[in-house]
């Protein structure tokens, strides 16, 4: 499977990456637009960090999701029926990664679905020019592991 | 001799389901059945309020369809009630006189509402919130104009409220405690709630007040609160709890103290039963007790967790906190932990505006709750911060933390 990996020290905050996802939400998917970018940078006491989805294995979120609107697609991803969301926002409640962005204005919780690149590279990551954000493949839990694990280390740092 | 092994699991709700999928994906040659005493395939009771209130559709509700469970190749037993487990024999005996023998059994049964004999459970009008049915038979009830009364403000309640009030129908909650939501709210989220739900001319509610009594008059029912008061309404839903579904193991060797007991690989007292979900107890993380969290989330890793145990698969459900998220009208919560904890080696940090209300709760120094309405973003990181234990300075350390109205308040 692929996933969105995010390298903070390559990063210098530029907000290609947000307007390039917000372009691609408003053009292929306005509904979605309130809740648009679903990659959101941020200066956190550590540098530079995006909320992002991680696409964890036995994602909290899938579990939490009482509409079972959440869901992992064929390739591994945490994706989303968006018909299907009610608003609860349990999946927000759990996400330690607040990669969920909660949108009151539509009733809804929506997050980045790599279905957006489905065929190519997903938006936020052809806008990126420092290569601070990289389509990763993660047949290998392994990675995955080494991924998540240094993410505690930055968040415990 | 064949070495398939038969998985029998009874319950159709999420952690039944949760099992039965994941038994499917690691062992593609067992056998696996699936007893529900419901007449329709699973659905997630979670959304029967959202249904009865028409937010979502029929359809939306009864997500898994027979197909479901054809492609997982999972014999489906509905309308079938278990009326005793065998453990020594292995045999489920059930009302329509079949039988089933098992080599791994899973109790998913979860539990039911409470009644009291003064507030029977009544076809006709006196009802609890928590089947396809009970909404289905609510909405048959439901009409503008009519009047309900709703005994108990928890989460159930104020959701069928809420449902019911979106159908045009009058409620009174009558709640026994001085907050609503139970333990999920204190008394400043709970004032904020009610202030939202009485922005409908549909919607009164009694607090610190019980209902004594009920006594069916013509068509109404009349209700006698502690309060000296008096209500005629049309119909009442009771939510003031449940009751685990744990009879049809007495006299067996599978220990039950009010839910059943489970290690954390599901395992009950007897090797070869299993329980998840609502119907079992699950360590709490703060406090490291056995509790009844019967939630969601729980129920769905907890039968993931059993599944696994029950192919001899390592895996272990760690245990959870108290947790919930809501909206009613626009204005959502979320409550973790330990929202209400007061006394001693307490110590709040409140976030105050017109439109968010947030709480962080510290018990010795450590996080313990967290409560958020109007804004409840950020509510998984500081899940994950309860979790860790974590102080006041590993709050402020945290990349998020910043971006949370509480604490970058006070920081």
């Amino acid at each position: 499977m692929k996933v969105i990996a995010f390298y903070p020290e390559k990063c210098d905050l530029c907000g290609k990456c947000e307007i390039a996802c917000n372009e691609k939400i408003r053009n292929f998917r306005p509904e979605e637009s309130p809740s648009a970018p679903h990659i959101r940078m941020f200066v956190s006491p550590l540098g530079p960090m995006a909320r992002i989805c991680h696409h964890c294995e036995d994602p909290p979120c899938v579990d939490a999701c009482i509409g079972e609107s959440l869901y992992i697609n064929t390739e591994g991803s945490v994706c989303q029926d968006l018909d299907r969301c009610i608003g609860c926002f349990m999946c927000n409640m759990v996400c330690p990664h607040a990669a969920i962005v909660p949108t009151v204005s539509m009733k809804k919780a929506l997050k980045c679905t790599i279905e957006c690149g489905k065929g190519g590279l997903p938006a936020c990551i052809i806008a990126c020019d420092r290569g601070a954000l990289v389509l990763e493949d993660d047949v290998n839990m392994m990675v995955k592991k080494t991924r998540r694990d240094r993410f505690k280390e930055i968040i415990k740092r | 001799m064949n070495d398939t092994k038969h998985h029998v699991i009874i319950g159709n709700c999420i952690a039944g389901t949760s099992a039965a999928s994941t038994l499917r994906n690691f062992a593609p040659q067992d056998k696996i059945t699936i007893i529900g005493d419901e007449d329709v395939p699973s659905y997630s009771r979670c959304l029967i309020t959202y249904y009865l209130a028409g937010d979502v559709s029929r359809k939306h509700l009864l997500s898994h369809s027979r197909k479901w469970y054809s492609e997982k190749n999972i014999e489906l037993n509905l309308k079938t009630r278990v009326v005793k487990v065998d453990t020594e024999k292995k045999k489920i005996r059930t009302e329509n006189r079949k039988s089933f023998s098992y080599d791994k059994l899973l109790i998913a049964t979860g539990s039911r509402p409470i009644f009291f004999p003064t507030i029977p459970s009544d076809a006709n009008g006196i009802i609890g919130m928590r089947t396809y049915d009970d909404a289905k038979t609510l909405l048959k009830w439901s009409s503008p104009g009519k009047k309900a009364l709703v005994v108990g403000a928890g989460f159930v309640g104020l959701k069928s409220a809420y449902a019911l009030m979106k159908r045009g129908v009058s409620v009174r909650v009558v709640e026994l405690l001085p907050n609503v939501l139970g333990r999920m709210a204190d008394q400043e989220a709970s004032r904020r709630i009610v202030e939202r739900f009485k922005s409908s001319d549909l919607f009164e509610i009694t607090l610190n007040t019980s209902v004594l009594g009920t006594e069916k008059d013509g068509n109404c029912y009349r209700a006698h609160l502690s309060n000296g008061e008096e209500l005629a309404v049309d119909f009442i839903v009771m939510s003031v709890g449940v009751r685990t579904n744990v009879e049809i193991l007495e006299d067996t060797d599978v220990e039950i103290n009010r839910a059943i007991l489970v290690d954390d690989t599901q395992r009950t007292s007897n090797a070869d039963v299993f329980a998840a979900g609502d119907v079992c107890l699950s360590k709490e993380l703060i406090t490291g007790q056995m509790i009844n969290n019967a939630i969601w989330p729980v129920a769905a890793a907890q039968g993931r967790v059993a599944a696994m145990n029950m192919l001899g698969l390592e895996s272990k459900f760690d245990g959870n906190i108290v947790q919930n998220s809501v909206d009613f009208f626009g204005l959502w919560i979320t409550a973790l932990g330990d929202v209400q904890a007061s006394g001693e080696g307490i110590e709040h940090k409140i976030y105050s505006t017109d439109v968010i209300y947030q709480k962080l709760v510290f018990k010795d120094g450590r996080l313990v709750g967290f409560m958020a309405t109007g804004n409840v973003e950020f509510a998984g990181v500081l899940q994950a911060l309860i979790k860790e234990k974590a102080t006041w300075e590993d709050i402020l350390a945290n990349k998020y933390s910043r971006l949370i109205p509480v604490v970058a308040t006070h920081a």
